[in-house]
């Protein structure tokens, strides 16, 4: 399967650089994911891997051989796309034969991978059928099995799960990886969903405003997010405000804005810089002290409530408490919330403002 | 607000019956989530209560009076589609005040009501903006402003975040809720994804094949679902098929091989065939002590807050639990683990008629 790699790939329109610079990276037989807010960049990206678009500057590299110039056609890509694009005349047979049979691959073969490949999906039952009598899903099985069936190594996924429903796709994300996988085929897979990007990747690289925001695990990510974006994008946080107020013993003393203080690990920065912690809902416990917080409301998740708080220091705090616990909390009620101290990251303030650092659209 | 009242709703389509026999009350000033598969009939629902599609048969009622007859404009229920319908030539303030000029509102009072609602909706900053011109949540806004703008006493909300990014999405449920219960408007919020409705329902009805199949809080839709359908759509679950066995303050359910399970306690007889429903993220796994049965672990993913781990049980196929993600790297793939689950977590239904497996198809 071949590596994949983008050396200071940009697109130009004009004045505008849909993306901007993007180095990456993909190796053999990896599954890495583009994820960003609509406009990133993530899905001219994806194009100019494909071949679909010739990027003004930069190089990509496929197998080890340069792509400028080379057509969709002869890069050995598999691509499949939000807006199912399966022939509505054919049925699922010939749609996922279409590969082999431009080829010109003899017809009992023809018939064999395609088989094959919708064994692999599980519509093997219904290859007889035409697009229009299969749902959604089936038809996004039946896209993947068609772009596979080129036998191409490379799977390019643009927005796969994006038209269906939210059941479906959740159903559909784990299939998606075991079967990239069981094929060891390398993928790139754009979204703007993180809990999807999360579920499906080796590797994901965070996008915003056509530039790379960082790349890492899904683990590295959502545990130790370089950029204070991508700890609010790849999961939910609380960002408190504050400056640093002392260190010691391999900790870190934060103030916020009403004085009261939330211990961190040691995190580099100087006494007197403004700071923003990040910690995750799952991080921050009610506890006989801590910060002085009311409870706006309280959401039943199944497994967990969470409880939406404002601190004393004027700061958004949610906080989770497991679901066998009880409605422990309601609305209006006082209470002290610690941070667990390893858990929390903390970012220098950054100078446009929290809200604009974080912005989602 | 209206309480609004469907009675045997029936609507076909050719051979499809995208109302058939529905049954809903939504009760004046609350936030109801109509949650469904595609093709369950939901917006066919909401399109009936607004007056834009007559039923077949049924009775409409808004405050016990007959409404099957109302035209749109006189029920004061306004819907808002997915795609936000926003005329694009017209700015912000006269997408909203779009109503109220129709209506020949008196100048003052429209004027009054425009202050409001951009207000309402933190626009006031851009009442001279073109649609295109803003961001999909603040297009999603205008939409809001200019159904509630018209004087709505019920709101339609036909998949109001589906044309946003996910997570951005997640962001605005509370503050969409928030809005419109600070409104006190009754609201019919209809929506596929389950997540959204647990979060912003006050009630949430779960429709499938043109029927309400079960009403109820998202602690009692999630804890106790009232099909293997419902156990499997909102939320993932864990099934396993076996003959009740002896009843005490909870049912052990006996499997083929050997094996049994607890759950709550049933109306079943002893002997009877039952599915046993329990949701991954009740499904406890350890590698000490003792479960139901033992497992292998396949596959863990990362997904945040939690490890998905897939396992394959010899016998019974596969499971799936959802476990804090500060497990990771105390579990690896091959290792053996114990499945378990408290009685209380796991509901007992009746074997299907047509099989699991169709049962909890879900589209």
């Amino acid at each position: 399967m071949p590596r994949v790699e983008l050396k200071r790939v940009t697109m130009r329109y004009g004045k505008l650089r849909a993306v901007d610079e993007v180095d990456l990276t993909i190796a053999d037989g990896e599954y890495v994911t583009i994820l960003g807010p609509s406009g990133c960049g993530k899905t001219t990206l994806v194009r100019i891997i494909a071949g679909i678009l010739e990027p003004t500057e930069g190089e990509v590299w496929i197998g080890g051989r340069e792509m400028r110039g080379v057509p969709i056609e002869e890069r050995d890509v598999g691509y499949v796309f939000q807006n199912i694009a399966l022939f509505p005349h054919l049925d699922v047979e010939d749609n996922v034969s279409y590969g082999p049979r431009v080829k010109d691959l003899p017809r009992e073969e023809q018939v064999q991978v395609a088989k094959r490949y919708l064994e692999l999906v599980k519509l093997l039952d219904k290859m007889e059928m035409f697009p229009s009598e299969l749902c959604g899903g089936e038809q996004q099985k039946a896209s993947l099995a068609r772009a596979l069936a080129t036998g191409a190594k490379l799977l390019l996924l643009d927005e796969p799960l994006s038209a269906l429903d939210a059941r479906v796709r959740v159903d559909l994300r784990y299939e998606l990886r075991r079967i990239v996988k069981a094929l060891g085929l390398t993928t790139v897979h754009v979204t703007h969903d993180q809990e999807e990007a999360m579920s499906v990747s080796d590797r994901i690289m965070v996008m915003r405003a056509g530039g790379v925001v960082e790349t890492g695990t899904p683990e590295q990510l959502y545990t130790q997010p370089k950029d204070i974006f991508t700890a609010n994008f790849v999961g939910e946080t609380n960002l408190l405000e504050g400056w640093v107020k002392g260190r010691a013993e391999g900790k870190s003393l934060i103030e916020l804005r009403d004085g009261s203080t939330v211990e961190v690990t040691e995190c580099g920065h100087k006494e007197g810089d403004a700071v923003v912690i990040s910690v995750r809902p799952e991080f921050v416990f009610p506890f006989t002290d801590g910060l002085p917080s009311r409870v706006q409301y309280v959401t039943y998740m199944g497994t967990y409530w969470r409880v939406v708080a404002q601190s004393r220091s004027e700061d958004r705090v949610e906080f989770d408490v497991p679901a066998a616990e009880g409605k422990l909390y309601h609305q209006g009620q006082e209470v002290y919330l610690m941070v667990n101290r390893r858990a929390a990251v903390v970012y220098p303030r950054p100078l446009e403002g929290i809200a604009e650092a974080v912005k989602l659209e | 607000m209206p309480t609004i009242k469907l009675e045997g709703i029936g609507k076909r389509y050719g051979d499809i019956k995208a109302a058939d026999g529905l049954d809903l009350e939504v009760r004046n000033g609350e936030y109801l989530c109509l949650l469904g598969p595609t093709g369950a009939g939901k917006t066919t629902a909401l399109r009936i209560i607004s007056g834009l599609t007559k039923p077949d048969k049924g009775r409409i009622t808004f405050d016990d009076k007959f409404m099957n007859e109302e035209e749109p404009e006189n029920r004061r229920a306004v819907m808002l589609s997915q795609t936000y319908a926003l005329f694009p030539q017209l700015t912000v303030a006269k997408n909203i005040l779009f109503g109220p000029d129709i209506r020949d509102v008196p100048d003052e009072l429209k004027k009054r009501t425009l202050a409001e609602m951009l207000d309402l909706v933190r626009l006031a900053h851009r009442p001279g903006a073109y649609p295109k011109e803003l961001s999909g949540g603040m297009q999603q806004r205008t939409a809001l402003a200019r159904a509630l703008a018209s004087g709505a006493d019920v709101l339609l909300l036909d998949e109001p975040l589906r044309a946003l990014d996910a997570r951005l999405r997640i962001s605005l449920r509370q503050e969409l809720r928030s809005l419109v219960k600070s409104l006190g408007i009754t609201t019919i919020h209809v929506t596929h994804d389950h997540d959204e409705a647990l979060v912003m329902a006050d009630r949430i009805a779960v429709i499938h094949g043109g029927k309400i199949i079960q009403v109820g809080s998202p602690a009692e839709v999630f804890d106790n679902p009232i099909s293997p359908f419902v156990a499997n759509f909102v939320g993932q679950s864990n099934f396993f098929v076996g003959k009740v066995g002896a009843k005490r303050e909870a049912t052990e359910v006996r499997g083929e091989n050997g094996r049994s399970v607890m759950a709550q306690p049933c109306s079943c007889r002893e002997g009877e065939s039952v599915v046993v429903a329990v949701k991954v993220g009740n499904t406890e796994i350890s590698k000490e002590g003792e479960g139901f049965f033992e497992g292998r672990v396949e596959r863990i993913l990362f997904e945040g807050r939690n490890l998905h781990i897939d396992l394959e049980v010899g016998g019974l196929g596969h499971f799936a639990a959802k476990v804090p993600s500060w497990r990771l790297g105390k579990l690896s793939m091959g290792d053996k683990v114990q499945i378990r689950w408290s009685a209380e977590k796991a509901s007992v239904f009746p074997v299907p008629p047509g099989g699991l497996e169709e049962e909890l198809r879900v589209e």
